[in-house]
C-alpha cells in the first residue's frame, strides 16, 4: 500500500477535496498540519504537526517519520504549504519541484524577476517595502498601475491606481493589511508591495499539470466579468474557453514558458493570464492547483477529480485520461455585497433549482465577519453549474446568484458598544 | 440485528471513552446517529461542525479508530450539515 503525505493547513479550503480523493485510492494517509489534531496522540504516525514556517525543520521531522515507514509521495494542498512540500520531498528523495523554483513562484516579485530574466513578456514592475514613503513611490511608477502584496493570494490586497493620489491611498491601505498579524505570520515577503503596470485585456485562468517539465493543460477558464479594478474580486470561471483556438494555444505556450522560466517541472500549476492585442501576458503562475472549492467544476476521463489526478501523478499511479469531460462547466465565487456579520442566507434551494446548477455551497458561517476585498480573506460561497454550452453555464450561474439573498448586519462603529 | 446492536454499543463506547474526550479539546462532539448493517452514521457537532479540519479528523482519525477497534464496520458516513455550523474551530481562509 502506498503511503501518502498531505500537507494541509488547518484553514485551507482544499481539505475536503484532497482527503476525499485520497479516500478513492488505496493509500495509507498521513496528514500534517501546523496545529495538532485532537486525535494525534492515537495516530502519531498518521497525524503530524509541523512548523510550516520552518520548512527545513519540518522536513527533518517528516524524514524521521518516514524512516520508520517510508512515505511514497508528498502533496501540498495550497500556496501555504507549497515550499514546505518541496523541502519535504527533497528530504525524502521524492520527485518534486526544487525548493528554489517553488519559492520563486510563491513571491510575485521573484516571479517577475525570473520571467524578465527568461525573456517572458511582463508588464513593467517595481518593488517597494513598508519602509518606503508612499508619496515618493507614487512618483516612480507608470499609470495606470496595480499594487499588490507579493505573497498573498486570491486578489487579497490587489488595488489599481490611475493617479498618484490613488496610488498613495492604495499603498497605505495595503500597508495596513500587511501589518495585520495573520499576514505578518507569513514571514519573508510580508512587508513587500509590488507595483506593476496595468495590463488591459480579458483574463483567463489555466489549470495545468507539469509532467517531466512538459505542461499538460487540464482546463482553461474564461472569466467573463471584467477585472479592471480598483479591486479584483473574481467571480465567474467557465470552461472550456470561448477564445479562438489559436489564442488558447498561445496562452498555453506562454504558461509553459513561464513554468520553465521558474524552473518548475512537476505537479500542478495554476496560472492567471491576460490577453490583449499584444498576446497573452502572464500575471501569475503558482505551483498549486486552483483555490477555494473551484476544482469541483473539473472532472477528467470517466469522472476523476482534479485532486485524484494530482495524487495519482504524485504517487506514480496510472491516470486513465487527462482530458476534461466535454460538458462545459463553471463556478461563481459569490461576490461579497458588503461588510458586516453574516446573519442568514436566503434562496439557496431556489438557486439550486435553476437548470444547470449542480450545487450551491455557502462557505461562510452565520455569525462570521463578511469582509470584502481588498482586505477580505474568506469566500462567501460558491455556485457550480454544468450545461450544454459555456453561455448556458454562465447564464445559469448568474440566474442562481440572483436568487440568493444575504443578511449582513453592519458592524457597530468602534466605541459604540454599551 | 443482534450484530448491528453490538456494533452500535462498541462504537458508542469508543466515542464515549476515546474520541469525544479528544475532540472536546476543540469544543467538538461526535454523535452516533445510526448503524445500518456495517455502516456507521455519525454527526459532528460543536467545534467540529463546519470546521476546516473536520475531514481530517473524520478520515484520518475517527474512521481509522472505528475500523481498528470495530473491524466489522465497513463504512463511516458523516451526516453533518457542516454549512450550519455556528462555531467551527478552524475557519477556512484564502491565505
Amino acid at each position: 500500500m502506498h503511503r501518502l503525505l498531505l500537507l494541509i493547513p488547518t484553514t485551507t479550503y482544499r481539505t475536503e477535496d484532497f482527503v476525499e480523493a485520497a479516500g478513492q485510492l488505496d493509500v495509507d494517509l498521513v496528514v500534517a498540519s501546523e496545529r495538532p489534531s485532537t486525535l494525534e496522540s492515537y495516530f502519531p504516525e498518521n497525524l503530524l504537526t509541523l512548523d510550516f514556517a520552518d520548512p527545513a525543520a519540518a522536513a527533518r521531522t517528516v524524514a524521521e517519520v518516514a524512516a520508520k515507514r517510508p512515505i511514497d509521495a508528498v502533496v501540498p494542498v495550497d500556496d501555504r504549504t507549497s515550499v514546505l512540500g518541496a523541502a519535504v520531498a527533497a528530504a525524502l528523495g521524492l520527485r518534486a519541484n526544487s525548493v528554489a523554483a517553488v519559492a520563486t513562484s510563491r513571491n510575485k516579485y521573484r516571479l517577475r524577476e525570473a520571467l524578465r530574466q527568461a525573456g517572458v513578456p511582463s508588464p513593467p514592475y517595481r518593488l517597494f517595502t513598508l519602509a518606503d514613503r508612499a508619496e515618493a513611490a507614487a512618483g516612480a511608477v507608470p499609470y495606470p498601475c496595480v499594487l499588490k502584496p507579493t505573497i498573498l493570494a486570491a486578489s487579497r490586497g490587489v488595488i489599481r491606481a490611475d493617479t498618484p493620489a490613488e496610488f498613495v491611498a492604495a499603498f497605505r491601505r495595503i500597508a495596513a493589511l500587511l501589518r495585520t498579524p495573520d499576514v505578518v505570520d507569513l514571514g519573508e515577503g510580508a512587508d513587500q508591495i509590488l507595483v506593476e503596470g496595468f495590463v488591459p485585456g480579458v483574463e483567463v485562468a489555466l489549470e495545468g499539470l507539469l509532467v517531466e517539465g512538459r505542461l499538460e493543460v487540464l482546463a482553461l477558464f474564461d472569466k467573463p466579468d471584467p477585472l479592471d479594478g480598483p479591486f479584483f474580486e473574481e467571480t465567474i470561471y467557465v470552461t472550456p474557453s470561448r477564445l479562438p483556438a489559436a489564442t488558447q494555444a498561445a496562452i498555453a505556450g506562454r504558461a509553459g514558458e513561464a513554468a520553465r522560466a521558474l524552473g518548475l517541472r512537476d505537479g500542478p500549476v495554476h496560472a492567471e493570464l491576460r490577453v490583449n492585442d499584444a498576446g497573452p501576458w502572464l500575471i501569475e503562475l503558482a505551483a498549486r492547483s486552483i483555490g477555494g472549492l473551484c476544482s469541483r467544476t473539473l472532472r477528467f476521463g470517466t469522472g476523476m477529480s482534479l485532486e485524484e489526478v494530482i495524487l495519482r501523478h504524485a504517487l506514480g499511479l496510472p491516470i486513465a485520461s487527462l482530458v476534461r469531460e466535454r460538458r462545459p462547466a463553471g463556478v461563481m465565487m459569490i461576490p461579497i455585497p458588503g461588510a458586516g456579520v453574516l446573519q442568514g442566507v436566503q434562496g439557496v434551494e431556489a438557486a439550486k433549482a435553476v437548470p444547470g446548477i449542480e450545487d450551491v455551497a455557502i462557505s461562510l458561517h452565520v455569525g462570521q465577519a463578511v469582509v470584502p476585498l481588498p482586505e477580505g480573506a474568506r469566500y462567501l460561497g460558491f455556485i457550480f453549474a454544468r450545461a450544454e454550452s459555456p453561455e448556458r453555464v454562465e447564464a445559469a450561474l448568474r440566474e442562481a446568484h440572483q436568487r440568493l439573498g444575504f443578511d449582513i448586519a453592519p458592524l457597530a462603529p468602534a466605541g459604540s458598544a454599551s | 440485528m443482534a450484530e448491528t446492536s453490538a456494533i452500535r454499543d462498541r462504537v458508542q463506547e469508543l466515542l464515549d471513552t476515546a474520541i469525544n474526550p479528544a475532540v472536546a479539546g476543540h469544543g467538538g462532539f461526535i454523535e452516533l446517529i445510526d448503524v445500518q448493517d456495517t455502516t456507521v452514521y455519525i454527526r459532528m457537532m460543536g467545534g467540529c461542525q463546519g470546521c476546516g479540519a473536520a475531514d481530517v479528523t473524520l478520515k484520518a482519525g475517527i474512521e481509522r479508530m472505528i475500523f481498528e477497534e470495530v473491524p466489522e464496520v465497513t463504512e463511516v458516513l458523516d451526516a453533518t450539515d457542516h454549512a450550519s455550523g455556528s462555531n467551527p474551530y478552524y475557519a477556512p481562509s484564502k491565505g
